[in-house]
């Protein structure tokens, strides 16, 4: 693993370091990784990399193009489906932002709702990295223990919103709906054996001296670089900067609840995966909190403007049914302005920026990717490693790529 | 806003200021964004959040000085303050000095908004697309690109998704 | 492809057909599909590999990497402008008899997103032979898929494809 001294970074086509030329590899957009459609032209000096150059577009969706042409209260759908590990932290960030423009604030019930389905959401998040991890470095059992848990929340899903996946729970105003009493039932049962398989994984993987040799040491991303690349998330943490937007940038009441920051100061592959351990186990924590404190009321703001009145008013009241019929065929208006909010998603700062020329459709909504700008970190990281450690490094980066390419 | 008074950058960069939603913005020339942005990030505002472009076509919410508002969102990791800096650009194609030298990772995000906009930034080491295909022609989120797809009979969208839109 | 030029100059007799069922068979059983996850639906597709509703009984075993192994194509997930030419060169790489199997919304029509960056639907560029709604699809829906697919795949026999 050691480099010989004295080696420089080349162009491709000149002298490598011992002896031949550089040799060009495309791992192109279909490859076994499980991380989407990712493309990588990687200059090898035998087996080690001299640079990596990422091709990304390969799922470029049209997302921002398609919620200009969509009303405010639907595109609440597409937004799920950018970042699709977290789909309610990404409704979390679109519907923080409109509803800042709008200036509502919404009950304390659908606060604590929305913090538990993003709880939810990071420990699903962190179980399909996990999963994939191990199926790549070698580890396979990891994937059958991790999506049966996440199988387990995707029940939790269906039970609050109906849907597995893309819930669209989370909407500008509020929640979709209440939770169900088996909601609540699932959650307290869950919480409770949770922890117990983190310990499985943690038995399996954290002294196990393969993973170690294949982590520890590969892909490291130093502070000052972390900073300069503009990395968030666990490749921030991970290089031992305590930076947190629910510690830091408190939203949607995450400063209520008692929860430490999971910072490691290992700097590679391995410290990133002690640092979403550890997420995953305070996520459980928030869990619990949220759970036995949540408050009763409404979940929903009272504004008439934003949201349809119940149906049993329909009978009674002339306005309640010009309310009904403005906001599902034209939809409401948001006021003009421009406002940014950002959340804290498994992968780090997930954002929305939206621009509201005050009619009924957006004018502009920018999502800030996080895997975007931790793709960037990639060669930084990838450098004079081997090539099969590169699979270790792509997946550390844990990035969606459709986030990457929106 | 910052509590040790006005901001850093010398109050002749700054065209106007303002509040949206809670959040604070400055507005600099076009040709000054490399020293407005050099200057608030010798201050502290370290960490560009994003960078990105608003087509302001046809948008009567207020009198805009150009066409397209480029958009850099400045955050300070320890006073935790966020300040939202904007150029007005015009042109075709509108050009503003490229800025991947003070902040990394506005090397990507300049090439999305060259490929989305058409925006050129002066500079750049390498401006070409990064979301379409090499060869796509038009730049698909000005707001007279059509959004396209497949039309969709007895819905009020399918008139308007095929056309450019005269109204924005 | 030696079975079926003798199943065109035998014609359709009892011997091809009981052959064919046979075939039929075997080539049902056994389906190996190439790896071609790109979004959400891939998610689905790789829980449908897990323990909890386990492809492998439908003879799934293994998701090859290289589509020169594989039969089955499951394209899950949006296409976009980028990806098509990618898709039709890791269809033509497959040999002979393959099978496409369009997962999801996306994939099938376009889905949620009726706009320039994405393919309306796979079929575009590739034949399919099962659709499966939904965004996503349950994993039981992939199977579901998979069993009709396998219903065709017997009922074909020897026969080439027309």
């Amino acid at each position: 693993m050691s480099t010989p001294q004295g080696v420089t970074i080349t162009k491709t086509g000149e002298q490598g370091a011992f002896g031949g030329e550089l040799l060009t590899v495309n791992f192109g957009p279909h490859h076994p990784s499980t991380h989407g459609v990712l493309r990588l032209i990687v200059d090898l000096d035998g087996e080690q990399v001299r640079s990596v150059k990422p091709v990304i577009g390969y799922l470029h969706t049209g997302i921002e193009k398609q919620m200009e042409a969509l009303r405010w209260q639907q595109g609440v759908v597409v937004t799920d489906r950018h970042d699709y590990l977290s789909p309610p932290i990404n409704n979390l960030a679109y519907a923080l932002a409109v509803e800042k423009l709008m200036g509502v604030d919404v009950p304390p019930r659908a606060d604590a709702l929305r913090v538990i389905m993003s709880e939810l959401t990071r420990l699903s998040s962190h179980l399909v990295w996990m999963g994939t991890s191990g199926l790549e470095l070698g580890a396979m059992s990891m994937l059958m223990y991790c999506f049966r848990e996440r199988d387990t929340i995707l029940d939790m899903n269906e039970e609050i919103s109906g849907f597995r996946m893309h819930t669209s729970y989370i909407r500008p105003g509020g929640v979709m709906a209440d939770a169900t009493p088996r909601f609540l039932e699932m959650l307290d049962d869950f919480i409770k054996t949770m922890p117990g398989h983190i310990d499985e994984y943690e038995d399996l993987l954290t002294m196990n001296p393969i993973w170690r040799s294949r982590t520890i040491g590969i892909g490291r991303l130093s502070p000052e670089d972390a900073k300069v690349l503009g990395a968030t998330g666990p490749m921030i943490r991970g290089s031992g900067i305590d930076w947190d937007l629910r510690k830091s940038m408190p939203y949607s009441g995450y400063e209520n609840y008692d929860f430490e920051v999971a910072v490691s100061d290992d700097c590679d592959c391995y410290g990133r995966y002690l640092v979403r351990i550890k997420e995953m186990r305070e996520a459980v924590k928030i869990l619990r909190q949220a759970l036995d404190r949540l408050p009763d009321g409404p979940v929903n703001v009272d504004d008439r403007k934003m949201l349809p009145p119940p149906r049993e008013e329909l009978e009674t009241s002339m306005e309640a049914v010009i309310h009904h019929f403005k906001l599902f065929t034209e939809g409401y208006s948001v006021p003009p302005g421009d406002v940014y909010v950002a959340v804290e998603s498994g992968r780090g700062e997930n954002g929305c920026y939206v621009v509201s020329d005050g009619t009924h459709k957006p004018r502009r909504v920018k999502f800030r990717s996080a895997s975007f700008v931790n793709l960037q970190a990639l060669e930084r990281m990838a450098l004079n490693h081997m090539v099969a450690d590169m699979i270790a490094i792509i997946g550390t980066a844990d990035t969606v790529l459709g986030d990457v390419d929106r | 806003m910052s509590s040790r008074g006005p901001l850093s950058i010398a109050e002749n960069l700054v065209v106007e200021r303002g509040v949206s939603a809670g959040d604070a913005w400055v507005t600099v020339e076009p040709a000054n964004i490399k020293t407005a942005l050099q200057s608030l990030k010798d201050d502290g505002f370290r960490l560009l959040v994003f960078l990105t472009c608003v087509d302001h076509l046809v948008d009567t919410s207020r009198q805009w000085p150009a066409r397209y508002e480029l958009v850099y969102e400045l955050r300070n990791l320890d006073s935790k303050e966020q300040l939202r800096v904007r150029a007005f650009v015009d042109g075709d194609p509108p050009h503003i000095d490229s800025v991947h030298d003070i902040f990394p990772p506005a090397n990507w995000e300049e090439r999305e908004t060259y490929d989305m906009f058409g925006v050129v930034f002066n500079g750049h080491p390498d401006l070409t697309r990064i979301l379409m295909p090499d060869d796509w022609v038009g730049h698909p989120l000005r707001r007279d690109y059509p959004v396209g797809g497949e039309v969709v009979e007895f819905s009020e969208e399918h008139q308007v998704w095929q056309t450019a839109p005269e109204d924005a | 492809m030696g079975i079926e030029e003798l199943a065109e100059s035998l014609g359709q007799n009892i011997l091809t057909t009981t052959l064919g069922k046979v075939v039929g068979w075997g080539r049902g059983n056994s389906v190996w599909p190439a790896q071609f996850g790109l979004a959400c639906c891939a998610i689905e597709m790789i829980a449908t590999a897990t323990a909890g509703v386990d492809i492998a009984r439908f003879g799934s075993e293994a998701f090859r990497a290289s589509p020169r192994q594989s039969d089955l194509m499951i394209v899950s997930g949006r296409v976009s402008q980028k990806m098509a030419p990618v898709l039709r060169l890791v269809y033509d790489q497959m040999p002979e008899p393959k099978w496409v199997i369009s997962m999801g919304a996306c994939a099938s029509t376009g889905g949620v997103f009726n706009n320039y960056a994405l393919l309306q639907g796979v079929d575009k560029i590739v034949p399919v032979d099962v659709y499966i709604p939904g965004c996503p699809p349950r994993p039981e829906d992939l199977l579901n898929a998979l069993m009709i697919l396998q219903e065709r795949i017997k009922a074909q026999g020897i026969l080439p494809r027309q």
